[in-house]
């Protein structure tokens, strides 16, 4: 009989050729598909495809074509049948030739063993190589979480109003969307960690098919689904309604194939750490977390909690490299110098003695190991450091970008949909009764021309009350000195110019219009020829007005200037149809926001004059401010609701600035994944590290299991010292990076204000973004060194005791 | 019932290719308290079959009786376990872990089972006193000698107080005169507290000097 083994021979030439010719086929069925443009309708079925369902998906599109074909009365045109036919016989000759290439080889002429007969070793016997229970697990785990996060969210943020109109667009409940996110996000991990941990653990093994099939056929069809659907307008059509709050929230990075697919990377990961955990704490047999004696080995294996590298490694994240290396260098070469010294003069008395100083010398060098595991340290510290520090400063630049565009704007504007807000007042009681606004102010705006002496330019006019204006802008703190919100109520304080326009002449003499505090009105006398009034400047009492500095600027005006406003929408009419308006104000105020953009194209006036200017009744509407930013959509929905829904509305300012803080968000995110991969590259190190202390204990592995410390407990040991240098590596990052961002904040680090248009680099440390910074760091270490503490658990214990 | 048995056990071990068939089906039955010699030509298998004995190494084919109990039937784990509680190795090199002390080396058994460190302490350092190396206590490894670490290894292996104690050559690094305490030990050890012992050896003294003697060669195990 025979019982030797039979392998498989594989015909190389046979096999590659075949494969490029399939790969030509391919090529022109693709070719075939654009000619038709019928790549929409195919790429989600062939997607799908691909990962397996592909028969279901054939036989449900046929069961519900069926009768849209019976409706047809000509046949599709289908463009580029001759490339269709020629990949379709290409394609298969290709594959023709692969299976030709692959052969069983003739049997061997060698006879059975001595042991051929003889009953299988028992677990060899009852081992399996594939459980479905395992597959259930993994695959239907990673499955229930996707569908658990996209129901949770859709429930959770469905009754957040999203129209304007203030009505809820669903029956659940009211979380703000990024909220219903995390928690949906925070449920689907802990399931598909859950699912990953109780398949391995039942299994006993890692089962990587059970894994790898269970993630591409039941967990890819989800997110491919996701972003098939942003792209065929059939599957919009269907899922689009039922999905928005997922879309909503996916929107926000600015690409919703984006979050889709990091989404999907980060259940896949769970699920790995769940599969690994479970291993880990199972694979012994039954459930053993204590890791106390694998912390006992470890630790002892890793020195890494010792003062001098922590302290060494603290040192170089803080001062850079060549410092701390320089000192270092020194130390050694003095304590090297002193050694060899003291051993000479040992060894002129007694040279055996030193023989001894000089091996105990040698005993106490590092091992290669201990420099790869501050390395290792050093590396995930830099990473964490960079990542803390960075997104810190941007997120002080997001901070002070959002500060100065709410200094200006308000949370909520409040308006009709056509019309003017006479009743503004009574409207203003109602709207201080909604919980959360605290503070309002009417406006009136408008597009208008600004003219001075010698400059044009075009501005957005604000008439606002000086009153209440400072509790919802900035503007009263804007205010440089010389000017005043005050002036544009009371205009005859407005001190005129000091100095004359170009005459040189001091004017001592003269006494500032209304300093007595009079009003003078002065009758205009119109100069014929040169077509102004004679008065000099100083002299006749105008409505005051604001202006930016950049404006101020460039219309060369200072306080106690005049100005002319010209509106193109008068209300006279003329030969050629309404004739533009214009009205000269005196220069009230400058005010500087930091924001190129509002101080070169805002001015405010008196509300009332801008009533007058403009013939607006009341106000055109009313600012409000939040207490929450974040919630000043529901606030401003609930204000419309307050005040009897239409014809009012109300309008919040993310609605209006959405796309730059979604860039921003994205500029962060993007920022974060790019400086992850210094975490990475730290990652790499650690697995070199890990894997090399493996190499080098693997007679200690041997003696370990011959004392009786099963599998998961080698894999316990080295998980646990690559968890160590993540987390010193972590702590030290952390503290590093604070100590640099306090730096930043309290020292500062200057910027030209001219160019960056603010004086010191910005930091705000976000507590969250943080935490996850380290956590992150910790993560990506853990599942570093899976793979490595895997292999120390597979060394065989004879391997390492070979009789010397 | 047999204390420890062998039935029809196969082992290969394979070399540049070829397999080398070391152990043909062979069958032993080993009684408690029995004080065992086993030798043989050098590269006969004498040491694969004592690892397959002390369930380091499983057989090709074949079963390994402990009290009636098929000791490769069981999962990884519960070999691992029966394997700390019921076996005591000693190797020809010392194999103790250099980074921990003496002390810490002899009651690794019992930290592997998680067991009250302040006993197992108390525990080990009677047995290093026993094996006389009560002054030695915080040493490492690489402050010993020879025959130091060795009777380490000899106090490790017994600090569970195993049913079995294999050892496989154990003096063969150590010159006659250490030799011979290490083997006085054995002596003591198995007839003071009943510990059924195999010893593989070259050491004809050493091997004359024990009740009964196996022979390995040609893949077969006999009585010589």
């Amino acid at each position: 009989m025979q019982t030797a083994e039979r392998q498989t021979v594989y015909r190389w030439g046979f096999v590659w050729s075949g494969a490029l010719v399939a790969l030509v086929g391919f090529v022109l069925l693709g070719v075939a598909l654009s000619r038709s443009h019928a790549w929409a309708e195919v790429a989600s079925s062939l997607g799908l495809s691909i990962i397996g369902w592909g028969s279901l998906l054939q036989t449900l599109n046929a069961l519900s074509l069926t009768p849209a074909e019976l409706g047809l009365k000509q046949p599709l045109p289908i463009g580029g049948t001759q490339f269709l036919v020629a990949g379709v016989l290409v394609w298969l000759a290709g594959w023709g030739l692969i299976a030709a290439g692959i052969r069983r080889a003739p049997p061997s002429t060698e006879g059975p063993s001595p042991a051929a007969g003889a009953p299988l070793y028992p677990r060899l016997a009852g081992y399996r190589d594939f459980y479905w229970s395992t597959l259930a697990a993994y695959g239907g785990g990673i499955l229930l979480a996707e569908i658990v996060l996209i129901l949770l969210q859709t429930l959770l943020s469905s009754g957040v109003q999203v129209s304007e109109t203030g009505g809820a667009s669903g029956s659940g409940l009211q979380l703000a969307p990024p909220w219903a996110f995390a928690v949906s996000l925070l449920v689907a991990c802990g399931i598909a960690f859950i699912s990953g941990a109780i398949g391995a653990a039942r299994a006993r093994r890692l089962s990587l098919p059970e894994a790898t099939i269970g993630v591409f056929y039941l967990g890819l069809p989800v997110p491919i689904l996701l972003t098939m659907m942003e792209r065929v307008s059939s599957l919009q059509l269907t899922l689009g309604p039922r999905l928005r709050e997922v879309t909503y929230v996916a929107g926000l990075l600015g690409r919703p194939e984006l979050s889709y697919w990091l989404v999907f990377g980060l259940l896949v990961l769970m699920l790995v750490l769940g599969i690994n955990s479970g291993f880990v704490a199972a694979g012994s047999g039954r459930l053993d977390l204590r890791a106390g004696f694998e912390l006992f080995v470890s630790r002892r294996h890793v020195e890494v909690f010792r003062p001098s590298l922590l302290l060494g490694t603290l040192g170089v994240l803080m001062l850079g490299i060549v410092p701390p290396l320089l000192i270092y260098g020194i130390v050694r070469s003095v304590e090297a110098a002193v050694e060899r010294t003291r051993i000479r003069a040992l060894g002129l008395a007694d040279p055996l003695a030193a023989a001894e100083a000089l091996h105990r010398l040698k005993l106490r060098e590092q091992s290669p190991t201990m420099m790869m595991t501050a390395l290792s340290v050093g590396g995930v510290g830099v990473g964490v450091m960079a990542l803390i520090v960075v997104l810190s400063v941007m997120s002080g630049f997001e901070i002070d970008l959002q500060q100065k565009i709410l200094g200006t704007h308000a949370h909520a504007v409040v308006s009709k949909y056509a019309g003017d807000l006479p009743e503004y007042p009574k409207l203003m009681e109602q709207i201080g009764k909604v919980p959360g606004v605290i503070g309002q102010s009417p406006f009136i705006t408008n597009q208008v021309m600004i003219v001075s002496e010698g400059n044009v330019d075009g501005v957005v006019i604000k008439g606002v009350d000086p009153d209440s204006v400072g509790s919802v802008t900035d503007l009263p703190g804007y205010m440089l000195p010389g000017g005043s919100l005050e002036y544009l109520r009371k205009p005859e304080l407005i001190l005129p110019e000091r100095a004359p326009r170009g005459a040189g002449q001091p004017m001592l003499d003269d006494k500032p219009a209304g300093s007595e505090g009079k009003p003078e009105e002065e009758e205009e006398e119109i100069d014929p020829i040169i077509g102004r009034t004679t008065k000099p400047a100083q002299e006749k009492v105008l409505p005051g007005i604001i202006l930016g500095r950049e404006l101020a600027a460039a219309l060369r005006v200072v306080v106690g200037d005049k100005v002319n406003i010209v509106s193109p929408l008068g209300t006279e009419l003329g030969p050629q149809g309404p004739m533009p308006k214009s009205r000269v104000f005196r220069v009230a105020g400058v005010f500087y926001s930091g924001m190129y953009e509002y101080d070169a194209k805002f001015v405010y006036i008196y509300l009332d004059e801008a009533a007058k200017f403009f013939e607006v009744k009341g106000a055109n509407g009313i600012d409000l401010k939040v207490a929450d930013i974040d919630d000043a959509r529901h606030v401003a929905s609930e204000v419309v609701r307050k005040l009897g829904g239409y014809p009012y509305r109300a309008r919040d300012w993310s609605e209006t600035n959405r796309n730059l803080f979604s860039a921003l968000r994205l500029e962060k995110l993007v920022m974060g994944i790019i400086l992850s991969i210094i975490i990475i590259v730290a990652a790499g190190l650690i697995v070199a590290t890990v894997i090399m202390l493996v190499l080098e204990k693997r007679k200690e592995i041997s003696v370990l299991k011959a004392l009786g410390v099963p599998d998961g407990g080698i894999v316990k040991i080295f998980l646990a010292e690559g968890l160590q240098i993540g987390v010193a590596g972590g702590l030290l990052g952390l503290m590093s990076g604070l100590a640099w961002c306090f730096f930043i904040e309290k020292v500062g680090i200057k910027l030209d204000p001219q160019v960056y248009y603010i004086p010191a680099l910005p930091v705000k440390i976000e507590p969250v973004q943080t935490l996850l910074a380290v956590v992150i760091a910790v993560l990506v270490t853990y599942l570093a060194s899976i793979y490595p503490a895997l292999k120390a658990s597979s060394v065989e214990p004879v391997e390492g005791l070979k009789a010397e | 019932m047999a204390f420890l048995s062998i039935r029809n056990v196969f082992k290969s071990y394979f070399l540049h290719g070829k397999r080398i068939d070391v152990l043909r089906g062979v069958s032993l039955e080993i009684s408690r308290g029995e004080l065992v010699s086993l030798v043989g030509p050098s590269g006969a298998g004498k040491s694969t079959f004592l690892h397959v004995l002390g369930t380091l190494d499983a057989p090709a084919a074949g079963e390994v009786f402990f009290e009636e109990r098929s000791v490769f039937a069981m999962s990884d784990a519960e070999i691992a376990e029966f394997r700390n509680r019921t076996i005591g190795f000693v190797f020809q090199s010392h194999y103790l872990l250099p980074e921990f002390t003496a002390l810490e080396n002899v009651a690794m058994p019992a930290l592997v089972q998680r067991l009250d460190r302040t006993t197992t302490y108390t525990k080990a350092r009677e047995l290093l006193e026993r094996v006389g190396l009560g002054a030695r206590v915080d040493h490492k490894p690489g402050e010993l000698s020879g025959g130091e670490a060795q009777r380490v290894a000899l106090a490790r292996a017994l600090v569970l107080q195993p049913a079995i104690l294999l050892a496989d050559e154990p003096t063969g690094n150590l010159d006659p005169a250490t030799g011979e305490g290490i083997h006085q030990l054995l002596r003591d050890v198995n007839r003071d507290l009943g510990i059924t012992a195999v010893v593989v050896t070259h050491n004809e003294t050493l091997a004359r000097s024990m009740p009964r003697r196996l022979r390995l060669a040609g893949g077969q195990v006999t009585d010589a």
